[in-house]
């Protein structure tokens, strides 16, 4: 029986429905909307800019005077990402090869504990850092004076670079266990006997791991880094709970002067504003993401 | 008989499907707020109102604005909502309000304390009901200022300070005063207390000139810089909200804050005392305190307002009125309320008496939200050493400007 021409499409409809209604209409919209002037208070009455909103991501220096207040937060974007990716890949790399080797007992128990910060809501596990990082009653403090380390309680989260840091590595701690576990699975497709030959060449440990473990596992590597960037990259609940953006503006990133643009400071900004930055998001991470790509094409050619 | 039966039942569906009303309404929930006890009105005022359905929704305070401006964005905002006095301009000036003067009576009206409503008014228009008032005065330890050898309540600046200054044993955990200081609301507001108290405003309520950056002002953000030496360490991160547990903990000689929390402490074993917070070197009041008005408003998308304006009116008699305040432990706005026998215990007087040197919250401001942003800003920076108070509040009266300006 020969199918009809119209077969494919009629199979591909439901996910190009899905495709047009959750990504083409948003960003269509987002798109559109970037060009007016109008808040969510009164989306009914709208102004035509052109481009007005994109001048002003770069020309409001009201909040913050040395960058735009969309500069600003970019650079700071940029950085934060870089630190949580950082950490997520190194100690994910890390606690995959521990998972993997052939010593650790427990294995089991590990792999389930692992996923616990990964289950927990983002806002919870937040709340749960917020309090842990606190000076006068958090955790953290309580063992660091408990041994000596530290003479005075330490305020994570109340000074600009510390509460910069804090607020990556807790969304490092939210973000590790897909990291540790996607790596898990590509260290455990290398086939032994690479190792068991290697090892009869006479190479270390070392060299194991530099010329088969990582050459091995780069596609999965590359893959889910590029996956951790653009959620890092969208990261709002960590930094929102932890700290709203401050303090002054030290941990406000591009999410956090997003959602201040859009529902927060209505005179200043507006939704018309709010998108434009948000374009700008998009069209940077999408760039980010097809230089990834093809790197991975280079990789696999 | 048939012909009889049918008639009734297209009756009793019709009823059914078109007679029942539904009346969505938004409310706070957390530091005072409970769902119990906000659910208990919707449900005597349907059974006061049969047809009628009251969908109570619910949200965190820190979130209630952005509840507010995404349910508008979505063409679903609530009939009657629970906002802060101070969102007004903004929401009023970008027509989010129904306008309340025409269901607001003479005899209504004077319920109240006259004062209640001028944070109510703008424009010309009244945009809402007072729900909750609020007064802070300074809640302090009696152990510990007895433990320091203070025998008497500061009454100046000079005092405050010194008194702090004799609390403050970070080695013990004890700090003189607790302050807060993170990117938050309630830190405008207490910093408002030292600015009020010495005479300034954010804004001159009557030209809307930015005051911001008078002298007054300027001395207020030092003087509170001064004072959070000998507060608890890292207040850049410590919202208000959050120093009774610091306070419960016996770790703070004094801080300002509402009643509610000082029946928390007193709960939690503290000896609790009240003093009225002391007028500033450049004011001639001897005390200050910043009342603070919520309401309750009707939306502009509020598809039946007689019905809105109802529940509203139904909230606001004085049994529920009453009910309602010394549930969660607000200052009472209503006149004949402050007569209730909960009103007359020790623990009230300070914070009624208060309203004697009350100064409006946010009179004459246009958009809260941002200028808050812009003295959060400024006081952070003092308080990290980024900036001095001067051009702190220099940067912030001109954001502030731009923003009376629009």
């Amino acid at each position: 029986m020969k199918a009809k021409k119209s077969t494919p499409y009629i199979f591909l409809l439901p996910l190009l429905m899905a495709f047009g209604l959750f990504l083409f209409y948003p960003l269509t919209k987002v798109v559109m909307d970037s060009f007016y002037k109008f808040n969510f208070l009164n989306p009914s009455h709208k102004v035509w800019v052109g481009g007005f909103n994109y001048k002003w991501l770069f020309t409001f220096r009201l909040y913050s005077p040395t960058y735009s207040y969309f500069v600003g937060a970019l650079l700071k974007t940029v950085i934060w990402v870089g630190g949580s990716v950082a950490i997520k890949v190194l100690l994910g790399l890390g606690g995959a090869l521990l998972l993997n080797s052939e010593f650790l007992k427990w294995k089991k128990v590990y792999r389930t504990l692992l996923i616990i910060p990964w289950s927990i809501p983002w806002a919870m596990s937040a709340m749960i850092w917020y309090w842990t990082l606190n000076g006068q009653f958090g955790i953290i403090n309580s063992l660091l004076l408990h041994l000596h380390i530290i003479e005075e309680p330490v305020s994570f989260l109340a000074y600009p670079v510390s509460a910069f840091i804090s607020t990556f590595i807790v969304d490092a701690w939210i973000g590790l266990p897909f990291m540790v576990i996607m790596l898990l699975s590509g260290l455990q497709t290398i086939p032994k006997h690479l190792y068991e030959a290697a090892t009869i060449d006479g190479a270390g440990d070392f060299v194991k791991f530099t010329k088969i473990t990582l050459p091995m596992i780069k596609p999965v590597l590359l893959t889910v880094s590029l996956l951790s960037i653009v959620w890092t990259f969208n990261s709002f609940a960590p930094i929102w709970i932890l700290t709203r953006g401050g303090p002054v503006t030290s941990t406000t990133t591009l999410p956090i002067a997003i959602y201040n643009t859009s529902f927060r400071y209505l005179m200043f900004g507006g939704v018309g504003k709010a998108s434009a930055m948000t374009i700008f998001q998009v069209l940077l991470v999408t760039s980010l993401s097809l230089f990834y790509i093809r790197t991975l094409k280079g990789e696999k050619s | 008989m048939k012909k009889f039966l049918f008639i009734a039942s297209i009756l009793v569906l019709g009823t059914l499907l078109f007679g029942a009303q539904t009346l969505t309404v938004l409310m706070p929930i957390g530091g005072g707020y409970t769902i119990q006890s906000q659910e208990v009105i919707a449900k005597s005022f349907e059974q006061a109102h049969p047809g009628v359905k009251v969908n109570m929704e619910f949200v965190g305070w820190a979130n209630l604005w952005n509840k507010i401006i995404t349910s508008f964005g979505a063409n679903a905002a609530p009939d009657v909502m629970y906002i802060a006095s101070r969102w007004i301009p903004a929401l009023a000036s970008m027509g989010a309000l129904a306008p309340l003067e025409n269901y607001i009576t003479v005899q209504k009206e004077h319920m109240y304390y006259p004062s209640v409503w001028s944070s109510l008014i703008y424009k010309g228009h009244y945009w809402g009901v007072p729900r909750a008032m609020s007064t802070k005065v300074f809640v302090y330890n009696k152990k510990i200022f007895k433990e320091n050898g203070i025998t008497k309540v500061p009454t100046n600046w000079n005092e405050l300070l010194e008194d702090a200054k004799k609390i403050y044993n970070p080695k013990k955990g004890i700090y003189g005063i607790l302050m807060a200081g993170k990117k938050f609301v309630s830190t405008v507001t207490q910093f408002e207390q030292y600015l009020c108290a010495n005479g300034g405003e954010i804004v001159d309520p009557n030209t809307g000139k930015v005051e911001i950056d008078s002298p007054q002002a300027v001395k207020a953000l030092s003087f509170y810089k001064e004072l959070s030496k000998y507060a608890q360490p890292g207040i850049t991160n410590w919202t208000r909200e959050d120093l009774i547990k610091l306070f419960e903990a016996g770790k703070g000689g004094m801080y300002i804050d509402h009643v509610h929390n000082a029946i928390k402490a007193m709960k939690a074993g503290i000896d609790v005392g009240f003093f009225p917070i002391p007028g500033g070197p450049d004011s001639n009041a001897p005390y200050s305190t910043v009342v603070v008005v919520d309401c309750m408003a009707v939306s502009s998308q509020a598809k039946n307002k007689e019905l809105a304006w109802e529940f509203i009116n139904y909230m606001s008699t004085l049994k529920e009125q009453t009910r309602w305040d010394t549930l969660q432990g607000f200052v009472p706005p209503m006149i004949k309320e402050a007569q209730e026998s909960e009103f007359q215990k020790w623990y009230w007087k300070p914070y009624i008496q208060a309203l004697k040197y009350g100064h409006p919250q946010a009179a004459g401001i246009k958009d809260w939200v941002s200028t808050a942003n812009a003295i959060l800003n400024a006081i952070q920076s003092v308080l990290l050493n980024q900036s001095t108070p001067q051009a702190a509040l220099e940067k912030a009266a001109k954001t502030i400007s731009v923003l009376q300006s629009q």
